[in-house]
């Protein structure tokens, strides 16, 4: 069973065709990269995985479950958690708080016990709580939990935005363009700490991003877009030599030039 | 500066004994503006809480002006915002201003337990209003709309009303009241579903126009529904409503000393039993602004994309905001209709739905000591102020024409002050740390 399979995707908005007719998989255990110039339709397609766009053509299927057309909220209950390329934190919560709304799903606690705060209430939000500070640990922000999430400098909101992702418990994490801002040594601890949910938590990670030197190295298989169309996909080695994607990267005639 | 605040308060003291009355109690005010914004220590703060309680007590006994009442509510705020005041202080000072203080002026003028009663109705109503505004973030004009209801559902079936088109023996005994409190928690909650599910589908500005515009479809249904079938008995209103008997309370009240007459009975009743309802609500409050619910609908405010992309589901989400909110707003309806023994759709106009909004703005939405403040400052300033400074003209300078009789301008201060909070202080008398967040990053 693949993890992700994306069969003839087109979204179009007025005359534009923002993703078109894109087709690809993505294994389970996978580190799949999303690349492309600017404009090229990546966000767009990202926002045809989790829902927040309907897919005009084509079809959407997560572990082998047909999910084209779910509501945002339905993919993530299906295990697919994700990140913004523009930061989208809960600002004026703690950072405990917003990782507890990422583990939304995860908290039983029926409407009636909440109103009242039964003994069950009571019980599942300290063992929510205990969880979330786990969480926080293993990401390496637990002495901050107590800030309001706005307050934290840029990388440790990266991170966060990353642990909430992760409290929803996803078999699919889409990070798009995590390393954005990022000075490279940042970016080389965002690479170990991608790997490292990778090997110890088995998620399959696909993202999009524009630093090629963490796309190549990190990435197991890519996918390259351009003009909303996918132009290329293969490892890195294929894609580096790929002449469609240095013409697309680089303008016409550099890939003469390169090989 | 403590040598001044509590020279200023032990005055007030003597003056409240010696010559009660309301250049007393705005003297008072000053005594109690003193202590809260000038620096002391928690001592001193704490001492001169103490005395302007027992001082705005004694005044309202000997006086029954109700400047007093002000005063009170003052220092129950104080006592909630201010730091470092011991908390068996806060909760003792507190008890004893809202099981006492209040009790006792309202034996000696029961205007105030009528003021009482109205700021609790009004405070519990504008701490639903909270969960739906200050919580959810969902602009709501036609709140009272669901008050109606919830009056309704009482009024109904606790008069005769019910005649018209059930067989039964109607009114019911008035002991139903508190099953109906229950059964108005489901109607209102029916009532937020059916408006909500068409409404909460818009976002900001729309929803604010069309809720407004459901609420008042509630209030015209209210004023017609007199024909064919006579349901709500149109623009004369339904009277008199059963109240439930309370021989057990006076009895109670007589093994501890105190007698009750015919006309403080009631208002006692009443006076207790919306302290006992905003107890619960508050507590329900606080209950879900810590549960998933609560967290969510905060997440829904401040990001819906980020928040659906939690798995939380949009609409039903809002809904639920929606239907509790309507549900606290219902009981009050109950309670409303019972203590009046009276409704008619006038009590539910759209000022009504604005006055509860504008009593969460001005406390500063989210925040639950500052919808409870701002239902008292708005409820007394309608009730009270206005109308005893338009006496105030009308019997000094009877020569000033009836147009520019204060009270006709209720709605104008009213939309002053609103201005006025906007420019000076937008995220309200006491804001919610949350919200000033917010405001601080706009």
């Amino acid at each position: 069973m693949k993890a992700l399979e994306v069969h003839h995707a087109t979204k179009r908005f007025g005359g534009l065709v923002a993703v078109n007719d894109v087709s690809l998989t993505v294994n389970q255990g996978e580190i799949f990269s999303v690349i492309g110039p600017n404009g090229a339709g990546k966000t767009t397609f990202f926002n045809l995985l989790t829902g927040i766009y309907t897919p005009d053509e084509g079809k959407i299927l997560l572990f082998g479950k047909d999910v084209t057309g779910f509501s945002p909220d339905r993919i993530a209950k299906e295990g697919v958690g994700r990140t913004f390329q523009n930061i989208r934190l809960f600002g004026a919560m703690t950072v405990l708080e917003n990782i507890l709304v990422g583990m939304h799903v995860h908290i039983r606690v029926p409407y009636f016990h909440a109103v009242f705060r039964t003994p069950l209430a009571r019980r599942e939000e300290k063992r929510a709580e205990e969880e979330a500070k786990q969480l926080l640990e293993y990401v390496g922000l637990l002495h901050r939990k107590d800030e309001l999430a706005k307050n934290l400098p840029y990388g440790e909101q990266r991170k966060l935005e990353i642990a909430r992702a992760l409290a929803l418990k996803p078999r699919l994490l889409l990070l798009d363009e995590p390393a954005a801002g990022m000075n490279p040594k940042e970016t080389e601890e965002l690479q170990a700490f991608i790997q490292k949910l990778r090997k110890e938590l088995g998620i399959t990670i696909v993202l999009i991003e524009h630093d090629m030197r963490l796309v190549m190295r990190i990435s197991d298989r890519i996918a390259v877009l351009e003009y909303g169309s996918k132009i290329a996909e293969g490892t890195p080695e294929e894609i580096r030599r790929n002449p469609r994607v240095i013409e697309a990267y680089l303008g016409k005639g550099a890939a003469g030039g390169v090989a | 500066m403590s040598a001044v605040a509590l020279l200023l308060t032990l005055a007030f003291l003597g003056l409240a004994y010696l010559a009660p009355g309301a250049l007393t109690n705005v003297f008072g005010l000053v005594a109690l503006g003193a202590t809260a914004f000038l620096r002391l220590p928690p001592q001193t703060r704490t001492l001169n809480l103490a005395l302007l309680t027992l001082a705005f007590t004694l005044g309202l006994v000997r006086s029954g002006n109700t400047l007093g009442l002000i005063g009170l509510v003052g220092v129950l705020v104080a006592l909630t915002t201010l730091p470092r005041i011991p908390t068996w202080i806060r909760g003792l000072l507190g008890l004893a201003i809202l099981l006492l203080s209040v009790p006792m002026a309202g034996f000696a003028n029961t205007f105030i337990f009528e003021l009482g009663i109205q700021i609790g109705i009004y405070a519990a109503m504008a701490l639903g209003l909270n969960v739906v505004v200050g919580m959810a973030g969902l602009l709501d004009l036609g709140y009272a709309a669901f008050f109606a209801v919830g009056a309704y559902t009482w009024a109904i079936f606790g008069s005769e009303q019910a005649r018209n088109f059930l067989a039964g023996n109607f009114p019911l005994p008035g002991e139903y009241m508190y099953l109906f409190m229950l059964i108005a928690v489901a109607t209102t909650a029916l009532t937020g579903l059916l408006i909500g599910l068409p409404a909460l589908r818009l976002r900001g500005d729309y929803l604010a126009i069309v809720t407004l515009g459901l609420g008042e479809v509630v209030r015209i249904l209210a004023n017609n529904l007199d024909h064919p079938i006579n349901f709500t008995n149109g623009p004369q209103g339904i009277t008199p409503i059963q109240r439930p008997p309370i021989d057990w309370f006076r009895s109670l009240m007589e093994r501890l000393g105190i007698r009750l007459d015919q006309t403080t009975d009631y208002q006692l009743f009443f006076y207790l039993l919306v302290l006992l309802m905003i107890g619960l609500v508050v507590l329900v409050n606080l209950n879900l602004a810590n549960s998933r619910f609560g967290r969510a609908w905060v997440a829904i405010r401040e990001d819906e994309i980020a928040a659906r992309s939690m798995g939380i589901p949009l609409l039903p989400t809002k809904l639920l905001a929606f239907m509790t909110g309507a549900a606290f707003s219902g009981v009050m309806g109950v309670i409303f209709a019972a203590q009046r023994t009276f409704v008619s759709p006038e009590s539910f106009t759209l000022l009504a739905s604005i006055t509860i909004l504008g009593m969460v703005i001005l406390g500063g939405m989210g925040s639950i000591p500052g919808a409870i403040l701002g239902a008292a400052a708005l409820t007394i300033l309608n009730l009270d102020i206005l109308k005893t400074f338009s006496e105030f003209v009308r019997t000094s300078l009877p020569q000033i024409p009836s147009q520019v009789d204060p009270a006709k301008y209720e709605r104008l201060v009213f939309g002053l002050i609103l201005v006025l909070m906007m420019i000076f202080r937008p995220e309200g008398l006491i804001p919610e740390k949350r919200h000033k967040a917010e405001m601080e990053e706009a």
